[in-house]
């Protein structure tokens, strides 16, 4: 308790300023067309190594003795503990995919605002996405093989999950502001528990049009193999097949199939929770 | 590094592994780039206390190390006492280099270099309060930096079985200057700035559906990414190569 009064003193002393970028529906889309070049960044790094499943399958120890986790769940619990102890999931912006109990945070201080409804701000479909990131979505970004580079592997599949996750629950945020902009629609909806309303209401299908060749097009852009002379090439017409990034389909189909109907399904459960 | 063809380095695969790292390391620093500078994650604790992303970096290290990260001579840990070992069965894989080349890191000045030199160059000055995300996107930058100048310990390997009469007589004498004039293809060097230049302003474009080409403003100055790898990377690798090369003959 000492603690926490020498860093609001700390924090009045030094009055760091928070400019709060205020929600909108403004800049809530720039965040999320940000977002899609953090995706296609991430998933051209995993797609450097080959599948590596052994990173995936449950941990042989040497004694003969198997664990129930496999190592990638290991490394990821532990690394969330990690930045968990750093402060990293404080803002409510980012979920964790493994709760833990953190009593402290070794972070500086920072007076976050809070834009959410506290009793909707939970809402997360993280298992959703960790069972659609290994299950669908590598078997499409990675080629066959085994490089051993397990560590190296998984710290790629984080980078990407904490994005998806990112991404995908801040339907929460979208929600929050669409609500704000018409709160008699929504919350007479929202009484009657009316999900499919709710659904077609938040539903733009020439907006995620636009989203989904938007993505597509920078997995091309970001995809391309350049060289400090000639022409840039993009991976899917080069004759030499070399150093193929990312397949721009499959960011095409993540978002299609799996990137937009979650985030509207965390809209939709935020909604719901809304007059909590 | 994957030796392809079983154990046999080649100049072509050591160049291939830089190149593909030069996309790695603009993608991270862009990223890093999306925050302002966060002064507060670099700043020592109360009472002398390590800064945040010290406290990050080593626990970040030590996960690395029980997974079985730092088995390869380019990958160098920032914080190498104490390193916990390994938990998990690896994939050992061919020794090409000297033995001795797991004494040479140049990790220190590229610390230095990263946090006083780098960072004040491509990010906003400002505080957005992510503190821990800041960190995680600094370690990354810096574990990029590393494997890229730490690889040097190959170039230089693959450069002596090429001509070692050349290289031997200088080692012998100790002579750190002439092995760097040896290592220095100015011609190469000039090749490297354009090509990562030109990946920062294709990477770091922001991409529309409209057909504008040049874009509304990058997210990284391209400038910096061609200043980095002149005035840092390249000379750093080159260390780390005649480093490697006074041990060579050990």
């Amino acid at each position: 308790m000492a603690a926490r009064a020498i860093c609001t003193a700390a924090l009045l002393l030094l009055a760091f300023v928070c400019p709060s970028a205020g929600l909108s529906l403004d800049t809530v889309r720039e965040f999320l067309t940000r977002e899609e070049d953090t995706i296609v960044f991430s998933l051209i790094e995993r797609a450097r190594y080959p599948i590596n499943r052994p990173a995936y399958d449950p941990v042989h120890l040497g004694d003969g003795r198997r664990l129930n986790a496999s190592f990638a769940e290991l490394f990821i619990r532990e690394s969330e503990a990690v930045q968990s102890k750093a402060g990293r999931y404080q803002s409510l912006l980012e979920i964790p995919f493994f709760a833990y109990r953190v009593p402290f945070t070794l972070a500086p201080p920072y007076n976050f605002t809070r834009e959410l409804y506290p009793a909707a701000a939970f809402v997360n479909v993280n298992d959703a996405i960790w069972s659609m990131y290994f299950n669908e979505l590598l078997p499409l970004l990675a080629k066959t093989g085994d490089d051993g580079n397990y560590a190296a592997t998984v710290d790629s599949d984080l980078a990407c999950l904490q994005v998806l996750s990112r991404r995908i629950n801040y339907g929460r945020y979208v929600a929050e502001v669409k609500f704000r902009g018409d709160q008699q629609t929504y919350t007479s909806l929202i009484q009657a528990k009316d999900r499919d309303a709710l659904m077609k209401l938040l539903t733009s299908e020439a907006q995620e049009d636009v989203v989904k060749r938007r993505v597509e097009k920078k997995a091309i852009v970001f995809g391309q193999s350049i060289t400090s002379d000639g022409p840039i090439e993009t991976s899917v017409n080069n004759s030499s097949g070399t150093d193929f990034k990312v397949d721009p389909s499959v960011v095409y189909k993540l978002y299609d199939q799996w990137v937009i109907p979650l985030t509207k399904q965390v809209e939709v459960e935020y909604l719901l929770h809304r007059l909590d | 590094m994957d030796a392809a063809g079983g154990g046999e380095l080649s100049l072509a695969a050591v160049r291939d592994a830089l190149v593909r790292l030069e996309d790695s390391v603009v993608f991270a620093l862009i990223e890093r780039a999306r925050h302002p500078r966060n002064a507060p994650a670099y700043a020592p604790a109360g009472g002398g206390g390590r800064s945040l992303v010290e406290f990050y970096v080593r626990e970040a290290e030590a996960l690395d190390a029980k997974a079985g990260h730092y088995q390869k001579p380019e990958d160098v840990p920032f914080f190498p006492q104490d390193l916990p070992s390994t938990l998990f069965p690896t994939k050992s894989s061919p020794q090409v280099l000297h033995p001795l080349a797991s004494l040479v890191t140049v990790n220190d000045a590229i610390w230095k270099m990263y946090f006083d030199e780098l960072l004040p160059l491509f990010t906003v000055d400002g505080d957005d309060g992510s503190y821990a995300e800041t960190v995680a996107l600094d370690f990354a930058c810096l574990q990029l930096l590393s494997r890229r100048i730490h690889i040097g310990k190959y170039v230089a390997e693959v450069k002596f079985k090429d001509a070692p009469q050349d290289y031997s007589p200088l080692i012998q004498a100790k002579d750190s200057n002439s092995l760097m004039d040896l290592l220095t293809f100015k011609a190469v060097e000039e090749k490297v700035k354009k090509r990562v230049e030109k990946k920062g302003r294709t990477f770091g474009q922001n991409v529309t559906l409209e057909d504008n080409a040049g874009g509304s403003g990058f997210k990284i100055d391209p400038t910096v990414l061609s200043k980095l790898y002149d005035q840092w990377v390249m000379p750093l690798t080159k260390d780390v190569e005649v480093e490697y090369l006074l041990r060579r003959l050990d």
